[in-house]
């Protein structure tokens, strides 16, 4: 009998439950320790920083019923920081578009002036605008120029960078190289080409994705009231402040319905361009 | 120089008055890499020449038509342009060079967002500085010319329309006006009529061929549908793998010229 006879059939059959067996041993052992790391940080994290006496206590439930019980007395007193933050998102959206169109410039491959260098100049600004939050920007900008509207305008207007000269500078290299052509072939400069083969093809980009960044900038435009920014966010903190639960929610109705009509009104001003 | 032909080149019959020679091609060679994609391609365009260029896909048609305005970069050899050496001229100059070439595009290269009249007023570009053009002030004159061609290929109704609603035709007439109202001295067409069909193509062909004679611009056309390019024709080149395999007048493109010409092919 040679070696390979004696490996019969149920033999490697038997090996091959050994192993099986070993695998789910090892499955179970990493399963299990998982559900300790998990329970672990729920008790470090949850448990024991948590006041229970508060939750178990009557105080959730009259906190909740103050949040419930709206204070519709404040609304008309809305009016004027509902149109700050609309404005404040407007402009902030308008000046961020200003500031993004160099840096599309410089970001995309295909039209930045000066090669790799200004292309690395480009991606990395946009890569700053976007991994910086909107409320580090307010604080920078606060301490800049100090508390109120202008802050909040050039933090949200420098986070809008980001996305808008991003999208632009991937509109810009996806064009259709085919009306650059035309116009290199009439003799047109760079500078022709820019304006008349890319530009009206990067159009509904660029008016697509400004509505859609001017629908976030009225979110942001709400948080950005807890570094004095002003608008609706203000309100919202102030009324926190003051505990007057009611009014909190009766602000953060204010803000769906203004998120709500930009939203409508950036559905119609989309139509009206693509 | 300017009335000079290349030595050993066949003569062209002139067809009234005394031709010229307006675009001298000499051993021209263009290829990237390892790869060439012609070699040593020399002819002689006058002003009352409308030359078809016939050849397999890959026969380097396209590459040649392109080196003529710097679109593509040749490897070697000589162009000039009413004696001008398009090989070695400056940006400043070759922009000049092209405003004087009209170019007419197989897939007819519209700015497909703007209108019909837009897109044929973009053909004065190269004779606009870089605030008028930022502005599109465009001088009467040419608003002029550009209503007088629209009016000539049949578009005079869609002056307004964005060239995106045109039907294929109408596409490649707008793109037969934009090339002429940049009024100029010779015409590249690539390709004119393979996006459209067979009665628009030679619809088209016709336009091209009554414009060219009215205004005695020379073309200078690649075609792969050989009837249509004898039909139009007033010679015609033949290339195969960067190769001139034959030029000559359609009544000499026989059988067997055809066969050297397409030989390559699997029928």
């Amino acid at each position: 009998m040679s070696a390979v006879a004696f490996d019969t059939l149920e033999e490697r059959a038997a090996g091959l439950a050994r192993e099986k067996q070993r695998g789910r041993r090892l499955r179970f052992t990493l399963y299990a320790a998982v559900l300790f790391m998990v329970a672990w940080s729920v008790k470090v994290i949850a448990v024991d920083d948590t006041d229970w006496s508060r939750i178990l206590g009557a105080s959730l439930l009259s906190t909740a019923k103050g949040f419930v019980d709206v204070d519709l007395s404040i609304v008309g007193d809305l009016w004027e920081p509902a149109l700050d933050t609309l404005l404040m998102a407007t402009v902030a959206t308008l000046a961020g578009l200003v500031f993004s169109i160099p840096v599309a410039w410089l970001g995309a491959a295909n039209i930045t002036p000066l090669g790799r260098f200004s292309y690395v100049i480009g991606r990395f600004l946009m890569t700053m605008s976007r991994s910086v939050h909107e409320i580090v920007w307010g604080l920078i900008f606060v301490s800049a120029v100090g508390l109120g509207t202008l802050a909040g305008i050039l933090a949200m207007a420098v986070r809008s960078i980001g996305f808008i000269s991003k999208t632009i500078a991937e509109a810009i290299e996806d064009v259709d190289p085919k009306p650059i052509e035309a116009v290199r072939a009439v003799g047109g400069t760079r500078f022709q080409i820019l304006i008349f083969a890319i530009l009206p093809q990067v159009i509904p980009v660029f008016v697509g994705n400004m509505i859609f960044e001017w629908d976030i900038n009225i979110r942001r435009s709400t948080i950005l009231g807890l570094v004095g920014a002003g608008g609706l966010g203000l309100v919202l903190f102030r009324q926190m402040a003051m505990s007057n639960y009611g009014g909190v929610t009766t602000v953060i109705l204010a803000i769906l319905s203004l998120i709500i009509v930009g939203e409508v009104a950036s559905h119609f001003a989309r139509k009206a361009v693509i | 120089m300017r009335s000079e032909r290349i030595p050993g080149a066949p003569a062209v019959p002139a067809a009234e008055g005394a031709t010229r020679a307006v675009l001298q091609v000499r051993n021209l060679q263009a290829g990237y890499g390892d790869k060439v994609i012609l070699r040593d391609v020399s002819f002689t365009l006058n002003d009352d020449d409308f030359f078809a260029i016939i050849g397999p896909s890959g026969a380097g048609k396209s590459t040649l038509i392109r080196c003529v305005n710097s679109l593509a970069y040749p490897r070697g050899g000589e162009i000039l342009f009413n004696g001008r050496d398009l090989v070695r001229a400056a940006a400043r100059e070759l922009r000049a060079i092209r405003r004087n070439i009209g170019m007419i595009f197989q897939e007819f290269n519209l700015i497909e967002r703007m209108s019909v009249m837009d897109n044929v007023l973009s053909g004065r570009l190269g004779y606009m500085g870089t605030f008028r053009s930022l502005f599109r002030l465009y001088s009467k004159e040419d608003i002029r010319q550009a209503l007088i061609l629209l009016d000539r290929v049949g578009l005079s109704e869609h002056l307004n329309k964005r060239v995106d609603r045109l039907s294929g035709g109408q596409r490649q007439r707008v793109g037969i006006a934009r090339a002429l109202i940049q009024n100029p001295k010779m015409l590249l067409v690539d390709e004119p009529t393979s996006a459209l069909d067979p009665k628009i193509a030679r619809e088209v062909m016709g336009l091209i061929r009554e414009m060219a004679r009215e205004r005695r611009i020379p073309v200078l056309c690649n075609i792969h549908d050989v009837d249509l390019a004898c039909a139009f024709c007033t010679r015609v080149i033949g290339l195969q793998d960067g190769v001139k395999k034959f030029e000559g007048p359609p009544d000499k493109l026989d059988k067997q010229a055809l066969h050297d010409i397409y030989a390559m092919e699997v029928l």
